[in-house]
């Protein structure tokens, strides 16, 4: 007993003196920390573009700048930080998760004040079919046929299934699915017959993958950055681009309160701002990632006269063909009202999702 | 672990000498019990109840909540069942009979409550999955889907709650009066016979203890469902998975309220099991 009293002692003695050690390392004034919290999917991206930042401010300051980086799914990621993850910046999914945090007043400052909206990079909700396509998959309107198995995350779970759902009622709803009508009701029996095909609702965007990669159902439904995270990792499949589709914003953010408490807001602004160069945003198509799209609103401060002149992120030749093909008809979540709107109309415990799901029991 | 608890339960005394030392002890483990069982206990109950009654019914009787607490109800009953059956049959084996390889067996049977309940769903995957040799046959043969539908929930909950049946029964069956079974025998009974008049009467509440103790460990159950049940609103959504969806949806109150509902179910099935194994020591 005695002895394991004492041994205990020791271990929590060791203990304070690491954390103390380690507090007082990074106290000096010639390096900071910076703490990325980030959604998962674009991981692979940020292990490349951090090394190239740490040089560049490196060059620029003469600081060192080390990375703490955390890697969630963006709603758990959003919660851990409004809870008191101390972030000094995000990287989500979906603008709804940034909007908690500027409820939850950790997030000051207008972070959508710049040309792209405060996105940092876009993608779009495309169809992945087995090699070859054995099913002949060619648009969104075969999804719905029978025998056809689909998968896609669970609304519920993962915000980033909610643009899965917005992207197929969306392209009914606006006349671009075959064999339904434009319109509120066209696009409901459309999601319906959809969800009826669904066998596997996972919980989250790449459980969702990693189910599909085990050899379960026809078609995945999931983001053009995922194919090629999934190509990059070995599996095999084909991807198909809908007719139409809608446009995936994943915004980026200095975290005010906790930039701030650290003292290192110059450097996290400088960070954010680094994403939108060029030398970034090619790391970003190289993963699959699509650069932010150019806002047509004017940027607070400067006067009409003398906008400043949005820069366009893509790579050369990346829009050619191979890489990203043209879709016909791309629409925002802006279309449908916004996520505040989308969240109740489409996603509360009786709205358009709760309803299909019924409706394909049936 | 369980066994463990199961055993210390039943074969300690209470010290009748009253010290006050012994006091120290006493308020300790209640303030313990207190922090860490009963106040989150409690919290889920107000949570649960502060919206009021009209809300806390509402989140239960909606046709996507009800159906997931009744799917968790179903599936977890048939395995209590299933396991109380087989659990037995594997201790009377594991006390009875000797063969190689025993002892490990023995200790295999803890594995399901060391193992990440996420890898057990990964594992029934790649085991029961629809492109496997097993899950293929079945799909094609019978038609039968095993996972992400009922059967694979059924078998989720197999694997996880395996040992408590084994585990509440095997000490009895080892402290059985093996005299008693040699009289029957010697008299004439026939095994079975032996068995359901001499060796069952014994067992019984060792048996459904050990069942209504799995029936409850199945209803919590998340990181292998979510995995192997498929998830899809009142079809293959179990209740964990349900609650799970609420709180990452930010409808905290509809969670509570399915939280609560899951905690009363579960505390009924314990409190019987504990009546239960009271009447055994006690008879």
């Amino acid at each position: 007993m005695k002895r394991s009293t004492r041994l205990s002692l020791i271990l929590f003695s060791l203990l304070l003196l690491v954390t103390s050690t380690s507090i007082s390392a990074q106290d000096a004034p010639s390096s900071i920390t910076l703490t990325l919290a980030a959604y998962t999917t674009p991981r692979e991206a940020y292990v490349e573009i951090i090394p190239l930042f740490q040089a560049y401010w490196q060059e620029q300051t003469g600081q060192e700048v080390t990375f703490q980086e955390s890697y969630l799914g963006s709603g758990a990621q959003s919660r851990a930080v409004a809870g008191g993850f101390e972030a000094d910046i995000v990287a989500l999914s979906l603008e709804r998760d940034v909007t908690r945090l500027v409820e939850a007043g950790l997030i000051t400052h207008d972070w959508q004040n710049n040309e792209y909206n405060g996105m940092v990079s876009t993608s779009l909700v495309t169809l992945l079919v087995r090699p070859g396509n054995p099913r002949n998959i060619q648009d969104w309107a075969d999804l719905a046929q029978e025998g056809i198995e689909v998968l896609t995350p669970d609304p519920a779970t993962s915000g980033g299934a909610q643009w899965n759902i917005i992207a197929a009622y969306g392209a009914a709803y606006r006349g671009h699915v075959e064999g339904y009508e434009a319109g509120e009701e066209g696009a409901f029996q459309f999601l319906v017959d959809l969800l009826n095909n669904v066998s596997v609702l996972d919980p989250s965007a790449r459980d969702s993958v990693i189910t599909y990669s085990t050899g379960i159902g026809d078609v995945l439904i999931t983001y053009e950055n995922e194919y090629y995270a999934g190509i990059a990792a070995g599996d095999e499949y084909d991807i198909v681009y809908p007719s139409s589709t809608i446009l995936i914003e994943n915004p980026v953010a200095v975290v005010d309160s906790y930039a701030d408490a650290h003292g290192v807001r110059e450097a996290a602004e400088a960070f954010v701002q680094f994403l939108y160069t060029p030398e970034a945003q090619a790391i970003f198509a190289s993963k699959g990632y699509r650069p932010p799209v150019i806002q047509a609103v004017e940027v607070d401060g400067a006067d009409a006269t003398e906008e400043p002149e949005a820069v366009s992120l893509w790579p050369e030749g990346a829009l050619e063909e191979e890489l990203f093909p043209i879709v016909e008809d791309i629409f925002t979540i802006v279309d449908f009202g916004g996520w505040d709107e989308v969240g109740a109309t489409f996603f509360s415990e009786t709205g358009i999702f709760a309803q299909a799901i019924a409706e394909a029991q049936e | 672990m369980a066994e463990a608890a199961l055993r210390a339960g039943k074969e300690t005394q209470p010290n009748p000498q009253v010290s006050f030392g012994a006091w120290g002890l006493r308020a300790m483990a209640l303030t313990y019990l207190l922090v860490l069982i009963a106040a989150p206990i409690l919290i889920i109950a107000f949570e649960g109840l502060r919206h009021g009654w009209d809300i806390f019914w509402n989140s239960v009787s909606q046709p996507v909540a009800a159906s997931a607490i009744w799917l968790s109800v179903w599936t977890a009953a048939l395995m209590a069942v299933i396991n109380t059956v087989m659990g037995t049959l594997t201790a009377y084996v594991l006390v009875h009979y000797r063969f190689p390889g025993k002892r490990l067996l023995d200790t295999v049977i803890d594995l399901p409550f060391a193992i990440p309940t996420l890898v057990t769903g990964v594992m029934l995957v790649l085991l029961y999955g629809p492109q496997t040799i097993i899950g293929g046959f079945f799909q094609q043969t019978f038609g039968l889907r095993i996972l992400f539908a009922p059967p694979g929930i059924v078998l989720a909950l197999m694997f996880i709650s395996y040992p408590f049946v084994i585990r509440a029964v095997q000490p009895v069956l080892a402290k059985l009066d093996l005299n008693q079974e040699e009289a029957a025998h010697t008299l004439g009974a026939s095994g079975w016979t032996t068995f359901r008049r001499i060796v069952l009467p014994a067992i019984l509440s060792a048996m459904i203890t050990g069942g209504m103790l799995s029936f409850a460990r199945a209803l919590g159950e998340f990181g292998s469902l979510a995995i192997v049940a498929g998830n899809i609103p009142l079809r293959t959504q179990v209740a964990t998975v349900y609650i799970y969806g609420q709180v990452e949806g930010g409808n905290l109150p509809a969670a509570s309220a399915v939280s609560l509902v899951m905690l009363l179910i579960a505390l009924v099935t314990t409190l019987a099991a504990d009546w239960l194994m009271r009447r055994r020591t006690h008879a």
